[in-house]
């Protein structure tokens, strides 16, 4: 709660350190999800991908409110408590909207596919859209900016970019090896597509804290 | 240069011909390369040719006396007893010692073990297949003694009889009775060949499992019931039972199962007592004494149960023999090729091998019919051995030469051989002589060669060989050289057929694929003629920079896929999930423009319905062809049984149809159109109440209640092909009524096209079945979105700059979509994916020409007609400009455009496919997946190549385009 505080100033810009912090926070919250599944309950992605996603994602789920919302827009019209409930009331929305495209693409449907749908675009939402719930509200405005343009400006709208895109391009490369004649257990739906989301979420999270870090390199020499 | 440049410039339609042409000239080579073709020849052998041969001559004939009493070779066997197990491993039979480690399935059969351990007079055989390793063709390939090929020119649709010479009909003819029970596949390959049969049907249903796992423990039961009573008559010759459980189990459950052990179980104690019943009527004056037993597999299979291809598993199945002749018959020990294990019980197994082809030739021998005239096998020795023993064995005990009996029988095998290389060469001569694709001449010129120098002077008959008669015996040496040229013979002969008949002809196929290769640049600098630094405009604009590599990204990914089986085999899903795809980023589009939301969602959950509907097809792709009617695939997931879903189905394709016919109806009141489009539309609307009858008349709900019975089921149909063909001749010939070119505006376009996609459309969709109509209606929504989506930036922009004047994302998905209305229409890329059914809608009899026309209209209908004429749609409602002149060329322009990014996107898939074919070829899966793929991708090239010439001439004319072209360039 201590960087929250040092968030609160109208401009929101957030330094390559702070960028660093969300980020290095997220990706130990999937760690350690992934974690707890194996030691905890001796369970992986692939012995139980329901249960282990369900798990990921209870873990992520109050890092990613909870910092996000310190970066929220116009933080003096709106209060930390709005910005959280705002993320946790796109949480089911998002999972829906990332249901419902997995489907549009070729997701399977069924009773037994069921819950592992559900944990995974649930997953998929704290990827995409919790942080830009948290952060920008109902703005549609930004929203268009951040998913339609891709024309990230400030620091926080990388952070909020550059990953989703990078989990939904992943999770698209994950669907490919799964209509291969392998037969591994992990080419079972959603399991590569889970691995595939991870892996862009955090390679772009990388990414995200270069571009942070270039654009305040940029942007220091100037303020001066 | 100069005139190279206005050539290329006047001439864009002239570049389609010519694209069409390469494609044309290049597939044909390449086919010609990969797809082994072989000619069937109509000829049978027959008993009186026999006196043509040498083998006969002068008093060398040691048969001469009874020449009445026997045809070709003098009969060995009385009776034969041929019992093919389905799929049988070739270590389901061989001792489990030969093998590295010892399987689950292994020394099941042990009853032909012991046999082949203790017995001199049975014989365990490992016996390799020529691939492709299908029931069907292998059947084919063992009663005709050929390779069996990809095509066999001269196969006839639909059935699959075999009209070349067979052992069959060789049998058939010469007063063998023949008795077959089992698979039904014999009585579809030899319909009247068989004095009795037991057929069952040879189900193959991988899906609905608890059905099968009773139905693999009776497929066998009908042929058991029959098989023992009828080893007690006498009213037959050749019994044939063919057993399919353990091809069946291994579909199911793959060979390592406990129902394949069981099944293989089964087959021991049925084997057991087949074989004690022969035995205990094999004394002499017995029913069986002279019977031979044939245990035989087909094909291999694979672990997993599958079979097709050409590997090792597949192509070794085995053959075990018994002779019931007492006293057994003994081989000599020279021709005998085989390798002996000592097997569990310490006894000494052993094992030939045996070549499939060789299998009609050494049946005939020992039966003594004519061998099949196409048949290209060698007797072969250790299986005549078997049954033909020594005749004179009785007689020639006095002999003291101890190599008597062997000499003996080598004279014997000798001349059947004689026959034998005779029958081979006759077939190469006329087959050279008769066929399009026939044999080199230097490979001729060397079989001949052989021939002459196994033939030389020498006969098989003693009296020749006397003079190198030794003291007290007949020195085998002669006659052993003599059967060893016969053997060199023999075997170069299968080597040539083999290489020219099963491999690939490396070098056709590179140059028909250099050839089609071409068309890829000749595509991308027809598209940029229009200006020289077109490269620059392109950079200019990054919207349809990032467009085209999309589009670009989209083509390349599809064409991808194509180099696994997997993704083939889910073509379908793979081309929905690219739609898919496409579609979101023009959600994201709109999104960014805030326009069109509504089409973008309305595209995206079209092609979720795609998606459910390509996987219903693609799950009855996996059940096999047991629903190949006209049903709907749309329809066949509702249980039939319930009596709304009954009349639902007949009444939403009727429904569909009303409001098709009134969309048309509502565009021709809109547009102020002239007459002779007019009367097309009014046609294609008559042809939808027609069509709407005819479906109700033949369904039971509707035609009771309406009392529609009267109308003939043929007439409407053919009436329907009438009026379109009628409607297609008009608009060919409309240029001649309409001189006027006020009407080349946009809005003349539409009609232009609506016209023609009017008068095709009701073919397909009668022809479709009750689907038709929803998938119409689908293409139409799909179709409309895209145009909608396509055109988001052009309002902006009037006049678009950069060499592309029109949205290439637009183009690939509605050619993507196009690739998802094949599989939605229940298509697949195989040859049991074509819907027979729908060539005999309006007709009972069979016309090859006319009945493979309308195959042909329903297979491509939805995915490459409709599609290629109806694309000027992406660009007629874009604006409405003014009927200047300008905006006319621009719309030429924009038409020539998209229809070369058309072709271009389906001949890289194409190419694509044949990269994969040329890769894959010696692939497991390349006769049963690869090589249908690649026929109906190349049929799919040909067809769209000459539609898209058609469409070029209607919709932009061969006049007009050279000259506003030229004007274009220096309109901007």
């Amino acid at each position: 709660m201590v960087k929250a505080s040092t968030t609160e100033n109208p401009s929101q810009s957030v330094s390559p350190m702070q960028t660093f912090f969300i980020h290095l926070i997220c990706g130990v919250g999937l760690a350690v999800g992934l974690w707890v599944a194996h030691n905890f309950y001796s369970i992986s992605l692939i012995s139980d991908p329901s249960r282990s996603l369900r798990l990921i994602w209870v873990t992520m789920c109050p890092l990613v409110i909870l910092f996000y919302s310190c970066f929220r827009k116009n933080p003096e019209k709106c209060s930390y408590l709005k910005a959280v409930i705002r993320g946790v009331l796109a949480l089911p929305i998002g999972a829906l909207v990332n249901a419902l495209g997995a489907i549009a693409l070729g997701a399977p449907v069924g009773i037994q596919y069921f819950p592992k749908t559900v944990n995974w675009s649930l997953l998929m939402s704290l990827f995409t859209f919790v942080p830009a719930a948290s952060v920008f509200g109902s703005s549609w405005e930004d929203w268009r900016r951040i998913f339609a343009h891709t024309k990230p400006n400030a620091s926080v709208d990388y952070m909020i970019c550059l990953p989703a895109h990078g989990a939904v391009i992943g999770a698209w490369f994950g669907a490919w090896p799964m209509p291969l004649d392998w037969e591994r257990p992990w080419q079972e739906w959603p399991i590569c597509v889970s691995y595939g989301a991870m892996a862009g979420y955090l390679i772009t999270m990388v990414l995200s804290f270069v571009l942070v870090l270039a654009r305040g390199g940029q942007q220091h020499p100037k303020a001066d | 240069m100069m005139e190279v440049g206005d050539w290329w410039r006047r001439g864009k339609w002239r570049i389609m011909v010519m694209l069409t042409m390469l494609h044309i000239v290049g597939i044909l080579i390449f086919t010609r390369g990969f797809l082994l073709t072989r000619t069937e020849l109509p000829y049978y052998s027959n008993c009186s040719d026999v006196s043509e041969s040498p083998c006969f001559t002068g008093q060398s004939n040691p048969y001469q006396n009874q020449s009445n009493s026997h045809c070709w070779t003098r009969p060995a066997v009385d009776r034969l007893v041929i019992i093919v197990l389905d799929a049988l491993r070739f270590d389901f039979v061989a001792p489990s010692t030969f093998f590295k480690e010892s399987k689950p399935w292994m020394d099941k059969l042990r009853v032909l073990q012991k046999l082949a351990s203790t017995k001199t007079s049975a014989h365990i055989f490992k016996a390799i297949a020529d691939p492709p390793t299908t029931s069907l063709q292998r059947l084919k390939g063992l009663t005709t003694g050929g390779l069996p090929t990809f095509i066999d020119v001269g196969n006839s649709f639909g059935a699959p009889a075999i009209l070349e010479d067979n052992l069959i009909h060789q049998l058939a003819s010469n007063g063998k009775r023949v008795v077959m029970m089992g698979d039904d596949t014999w009585v579809q390959l030899f319909p009247h060949h068989f004095k009795k049969s037991y057929p069952y049907p040879s189900f193959n249903v991988k899906d609905l499992h608890t059905i099968l796992m009773v139905f693999l423990f009776h497929v066998d039961n009908g042929c058991i019931e029959h098989l023992l009573p009828s080893l007690y008559e006498e009213d037959w010759d050749v019994l044939i039972a063919h057993f399919l459980g353990v091809d069946h189990a291994g579909h199911i459950l793959g060979v390592d199962s406990v129902p394949m052990i069981e099944k293989l179980e089964q087959y021991n104690e049925i084997l057991d007592k087949v074989i004690e019943v022969l035995d205990n009527q094999s004394g002499p004056g017995g029913l069986h004494e002279n019977t031979f037993l044939l245990v035989m597999g087909d094909h291999g299979q694979t672990i997993n149960g599958d079979h097709g291809g050409g590997s090792a598993e597949e192509v070794e199945t085995s053959v075990f023999a018994m002779s019931f002749k007492k006293p057994p018959s003994t081989m000599p020990s020279e021709f005998d090729s085989s390798s002996c294990e000592i097997d569990l019980d310490q006894k000494k197994t052993c094992i030939s091998s045996f070549q499939q082809l060789d299998f009609a030739a050494t049946v005939s021998a020992l039966l003594g019919v004519p061998f099949p005239f196409g048949s290209i096998g060698r007797v072969s020795p250790e299986l005549y051995a078997l049954g033909a023993g020594t005749w004179n064995l009785e007689n020639n005990i006095e002999g003291n030469c101890p190599n008597q009996k062997e000499e003996e029988w080598m004279q014997n095998y000798c001349n059947v051989l004689c026959i034998n290389s005779w029958q081979v060469k006759r077939y190469i001569d006329v087959y050279s002589a008769s066929s399009v694709i026939g044999f080199s001449s230097e490979d001729l010129l060397h079989i001949s060669d052989m021939y002459a120098q196994a033939e030389e002077n020498w006969s098989c008959s003693s009296e020749n060989l006397l003079s190198f008669k030794d003291e007290s015996c007949y020195s085998s040496l002669p006659l052993k050289r003599k059967i060893d040229a016969y053997f060199k013979f023999l075997l170069n002969v299968a080597e040539l057929a083999r290489s020219k008949w099963t491999e690939f002809d490396l070098k056709m196929m590179g140059i028909g694929f250099a050839i089609i290769l071409i068309s890829l640049p000749i595509y991308f600098l027809a598209m940029m003629t229009k200006s020289v630094n077109g490269f620059s405009l392109l950079f200019g604009d990054s919207e349809i920079f990032v467009k085209l590599v999309f589009a670009l990204f989209m083509v390349v990914i599809r064409a991808c896929s194509f180099l696994s089986n997997s993704y083939i085999l889910e073509e379908g899903k793979v081309a929905s999930f690219l739609l898919a795809t496409t579609a979101m980023f023009k959600l994201r589009n709109s999104v960014k423009r805030e326009k069109m939301l509504m089409e973008a969602i309305i595209f995206l959950l079209l092609i979720t319905i795609l998606r459910f509907t390509i996987e219903v097809g693609l799950s009855k792709q996996a059940a096999t062809s047991l629903f190949m009617s006209t049903h709907s695939s749309w329809l066949v997931e509702i249980d039939p049984g319930h009596p709304v879903w009954t009349y639902m189905a007949e009444i939403i394709p009727i429904l569909a149809l009303i409001f098709l016919a009134y969309l048309l109806y509502i565009i021709m009141a809109r547009s102020s159109c002239r007459s002779i489009w007019k009367y097309v539309v009014l046609g294609t609307i008559l042809c939808y109440i027609l069509i709407a009858v005819h479906w109700a008349s033949e369904s039971d709900v509707l035609s009771s209640m309406l009392m529609l019975q009267g109308i003939g089921r043929n007439c409407i149909p053919r009436i329907i092909y009438a009026i379109g063909l009628g409607q297609l001749l008009l608009l060919a010939f409309s240029p001649l009524f309409h001189k006027d070119r006020d009407l080349e505006s946009k809005m003349h376009l539409l009609i232009k096209t609506l016209a023609m996609l009017s008068s095709c459309s009701s073919t397909i969709i009668v022809l479709s079945g009750k689907q038709g109509p929803l998938v119409a209606l689908v293409t139409i929504t799909g179709g409309y979105c895209i145009m909608r989506l396509g055109n988001i930036e052009r309002g902006s922009t009037d006049k678009v700059a950069g060499i592309l004047t029109f949205d290439p994302l637009s183009v690939t998905q509605w050619s993507l979509l196009a690739t998802c209305l094949f599989f939605v229409t229940g298509h697949w890329c195989a040859f049991d994916g074509l819907r027979y059914g729908a060539a005999f809608i309006g007709y009972d009899e069979f016309v090859l020409v006319r009945q493979a026309i309308l195959l042909t209209i329903d297979t491509f209908g939805f995915s490459h007609i409709i599609p290629v004429f109806g694309l000027p749609f992406l660009v007629a409602r874009q604006k409405l400009l003014g009927r200047t002149d300008q905006d006319r060329r621009l719309l030429h322009l924009q038409l020539s455009q998209m229809y070369l990014m058309y072709g271009l996107i389906t001949a890289a898939s194409v190419i694509a496919t044949i990269i994969c074919v040329i890769i894959q070829r010696r692939h497991l899966m390349v006769w049963g997946l690869f090589a249908p793929k690649f026929v109906f991708d190349v049929v799919g090239l040909i067809l769209t190549d000459i539609l898209i010439c058609l469409a070029w001439f209607y919709y932009i004319g061969r006049r007009e385009d050279g000259t506003q072209l030229t004007t274009l360039d220096h309109w901007d």
